[in-house]
């Protein structure tokens, strides 16, 4: 079965780069005869890839622990569910996810109007680039990451799956993150083929779906990521600006970048070498992301370890870098085209990808920070999450504040509703006054909200003063989006600087204020051997806002079997759309009393809801693909 | 082709914003920059001069007290490498779930001027990812 499972990988490998050699000379040469041979050669090099994969499963689902790779990530008392999930759970397992993703997509993209309707040099040059990709990580799974290695004599159990990771989020954070990353490898190959080839048809309309599935997921998945850390680990936050987390943050911001300016070469023919260089860094950056969390290049929270395949993913995004900037600028564009005024939604489209592009910058520069910061000392110096507020809030800022104001801009220039402008603008002064003077002194954070109530506001308007936007499914996809967008800025907004936590002892009985809110630990009940946990102490937490009984709370400590060194909190809430009460059982005491730490985090719920809304309503921009022969 | 006009409002506004963008960054830089250190690099400094710092290393088995019923915890720091290398923590906040002796944690503080005791403001031990090699101890412990 192991040798199985590699050989079927090996195959994939050498077919992918022979067929990628292949296209290459053949795109050079200028013959196109071969293209059939081509895309019938990559369905049948990524059945083997899809070969290994089912063998995998099958061990994993079979709990063949002679597989090493099983043996590390399943044990004999996992769920079902997660010994599936343990296909990606693994180092070695979601790298394999990655390229059966990205040859499932290129079995997809070859049967779609979209891809016949190019022209064969495209298509050639397409082939050339994305069975190298392919190429690529094969060579990593064949070598330096290795989920088929056999382990004689096969152990009677696994090591298992920590407990904190059985999670829901968990589940599906990194699958998301994958599809992202791995469907972003269509629309990269893609531009840059048609650069090479001087395309006349245009990449941006052609891989339009892929590149909002791969913003949808990854987006998903990085919202996903934060749920699972707001209620999994129990510390009361979301996001901690962790290398790790940063990861996956910094291909999110350029891929939303060209999503902008797409838009402007689609309707213009504008920034075209901006759009093909966009697209390429966007995917190379998810190369990136998983370079920074397999490399150990920087330390992190999460304990992600070194790996021997950080030098080849480190010398691949050189490679890519030089590739990409040679087509950027060698290229010849087919149009010439020059943007409009800069107050017009055009306009408003670069400054926002100016602002995107420059978080990712940030952020990116952020993370190396400890790297970069050893050319001049030999004491790294690394930025803590103060600098990232500091610097990434306003920007933040600034894009909720461009949106408030582009929808009433001509598409050209000069202004093309007056009257939207003018309330956006009351309800944006009003809203601002109104927060600072009820006791939002924050002023980043008071204009935030306030461009957001704006924003809100502005969006209803739209759809009032233009009837025809009601019936047009686009419209109401890329306002929806932004509407997750402002509800997401807003319940930063509020749950960031105005999180109230306190952390106190209480025997049973005793109470104590957070916030407005009473907290009382009424009980305290110990029990164990339920399902896999071992033991478990439960307390009964009252909430009360005033007299008023407001909800129960019922934090827990366990531990579970296989983990008897370790205790794990379960998180309790009072959910609201207003205050959500949080609570995390510490510890308890022999005489026993426990504690807690509890807080009052006002609108974090927006947060789900408005990364929900646009990852959801994204699906809406989804279009059918112009057929061969068909323009748009 | 654009009214040059444009163009110049374009240049502008890009000045602008990477004016105010290399604001930012520099006040952050200087501001909110800490060291990172391991406990080795962190015992060849002279620790009362070092302001924030961020020192990773592992819990010391020996001298670790947890007070039952109250929050925080006195521990060594044991630099990852050299075992025998250690520095004093002093934490008073919630422990993580996570947290005892040999785990892995990253605590953010300041040394006191003696240079003897680093009083940290926040303490995390390394969460665990589905990607991390398993501990050693684990495997012991289902022998």
């Amino acid at each position: 079965m192991h040798l199985t499972g590699y050989v079927g990988l090996l195959f994939s490998l050498l077919a992918f780069l022979f067929l990628a050699c292949w296209a290459g000379f053949s795109a050079w040469s200028k013959k196109e005869n071969v293209l059939i041979f081509i895309e019938r050669g990559q369905m049948v090099a990524a059945g083997g890839v899809l070969f290994s994969s089912f063998v995998l499963l099958v061990g994993l689902t079979t709990r063949d622990y002679s597989f090493q790779y099983v043996y590390e990530n399943v044990d004999n008392a996992l769920s079902f569910v997660y010994t599936l999930t343990a296909l990606w759970g693994g180092r070695e397992g979601s790298l394999l996810f990655w390229e059966l993703i990205i040859a499932i997509s290129g079995m997809i993209f070859v049967v779609t109007p979209g891809y016949k309707s190019l022209s064969t040099e495209t298509k050639l040059f397409f082939w050339m680039f994305f069975l190298t990709i392919q190429g690529f990580f094969l060579l990593l799974l064949t070598g330096w990451s290795n989920p088929f290695i056999e382990i004689i004599p096969a152990p009677r159990d696994g090591r298992g799956l920590n407990p904190l990771l059985r999670n829901p989020g968990m589940i599906f954070h990194p699958p998301l993150l994958f599809l992202g990353f791995a469907l972003y490898s269509i629309p990269a190959a893609a531009a840059l083929a048609s650069s090479i080839a001087g395309e006349e048809k245009s990449w941006i309309t052609i891989t339009r779906n892929w590149n909002i599935l791969s913003w949808v997921f990854l987006t998903g998945g990085i919202v996903l990521g934060g749920w699972w850390s707001y209620m999994e680990l129990g510390w009361g936050g979301y996001w901690a600006w962790d290398p790790v987390e940063n990861a996956s943050l910094i291909p999110w911001f350029a891929g939303t970048a060209v999503l902008h300016t797409s838009i402007i070469e689609a309707r213009r023919n504008a920034l075209q070498r901006t759009n093909v260089f966009l697209m390429s860094l966007t995917f190379l950056l998810c190369i990136f992301s998983t370079y920074l969390t397999r490399s150990g290049v920087i330390d992190s929270l999460h304990s992600f370890g070194k790996s021997p395949v950080a030098q080849p993913l480190f010398w691949s995004m050189i490679l890519m870098l030089v590739i990409t900037l040679m087509v950027t600028f060698l290229s010849k564009r087919t149009v010439h085209r020059t943007l409009s005024d800069f107050l017009s939604r055009q306009g408003m489209l670069v400054i926002a990808a100016w602002f995107l592009l420059a978080l990712g910058l940030v952020v990116s520069m952020g993370t190396l920070w400890p790297v970069i910061s050893q050319i001049w000392t030999n004491k790294p110096l690394g930025l803590d999450a103060n600098f990232y507020n500091r610097v990434c809030l306003p920007f933040m800022s600034f894009l909720v504040l461009i949106f408030c104001y582009c929808p009433w801009l001509g598409w050209k220039g000069g202004v093309r509703n007056m009257k939207g402008l003018l309330i956006v603008t009351g309800v944006l002064v009003v809203s601002f006054v109104g927060l600072y003077l009820s006791g939002m002194t924050n002023v980043l954070a008071a204009l935030t909200a306030a461009a957001s109530v704006a924003a809100i506001v502005g969006i209803v308007l739209l759809f009032v003063f233009y009837p025809a936007m009601r019936s047009m499914r686009q419209s109401w996809g890329a306002y929806g989006i932004h509407l997750g967008l402002v509800l997401m800025a807003l319940g930063i907004a509020f749950s960031g600087p105005y999180k109230v936590e306190e952390e106190f002892v209480l025997a049973k009985g005793e109470s104590a204020m957070v916030d407005t809110y009473r907290i009382t630990f009424t009980d305290l009940v110990q029990d164990g051997n339920v399902g896999d946990i071992k033991v478990r102490a439960t307390a009964t937490l009252e909430v009360h806002e005033g007299d008023k009984l407001i909800g129960i709370m019922v934090p827990d400590k366990r531990i579970y079997q296989n983990f008897e060194r370790q205790q794990f909190a379960e998180v309790s809430t009072v959910p609201g759309l207003g205050d959500e009460i949080y609570s995390t059982l510490l510890g308890l005491t022999d005489d026993n009393k426990a504690s807690f730490k509890v807080s009052v985090n006002p609108l974090i719920n927006w947060i789900w809801i408005g990364g929900t809304l646009m990852c959801v309503v994204a699906f809406l921009l989804l279009r059918r693909m112009p057929k061969p022969g068909e323009d748009r | 082709m654009a009214k040059s006009s444009s163009k110049f409002v374009y240049i502008v506004a890009l000045t602008l914003f990477l004016g105010g963008l290399g604001y930012l960054i520099f006040s952050g830089l200087s501001e909110d920059s800490v060291y990172f250190m391991n406990v080795s690099e962190a015992l060849a400094e002279d620790r009362g001069q070092v302001g924030q710092a961020r020192l990773f290393g592992k819990v010391s088995p020996q001298n670790l007290e947890i007070v039952d019923g109250k929050l925080g915890a006195s521990f060594d720091l044991i630099d990852k490498l050299e075992h025998d290398k250690s520095l004093r923590v002093q934490y008073k906040g919630a422990l993580p779930d996570t947290f005892k002796e040999d785990v892995e944690v990253i605590v953010e503080g300041t040394f006191t001027p003696d240079g003897e005791v680093f009083v940290a403001r926040t303490l995390v031990t390394k969460c665990p990812s589905k990607y991390e090699e398993q501990s050693k101890q684990m495997e012991q412990n289902k022998g």
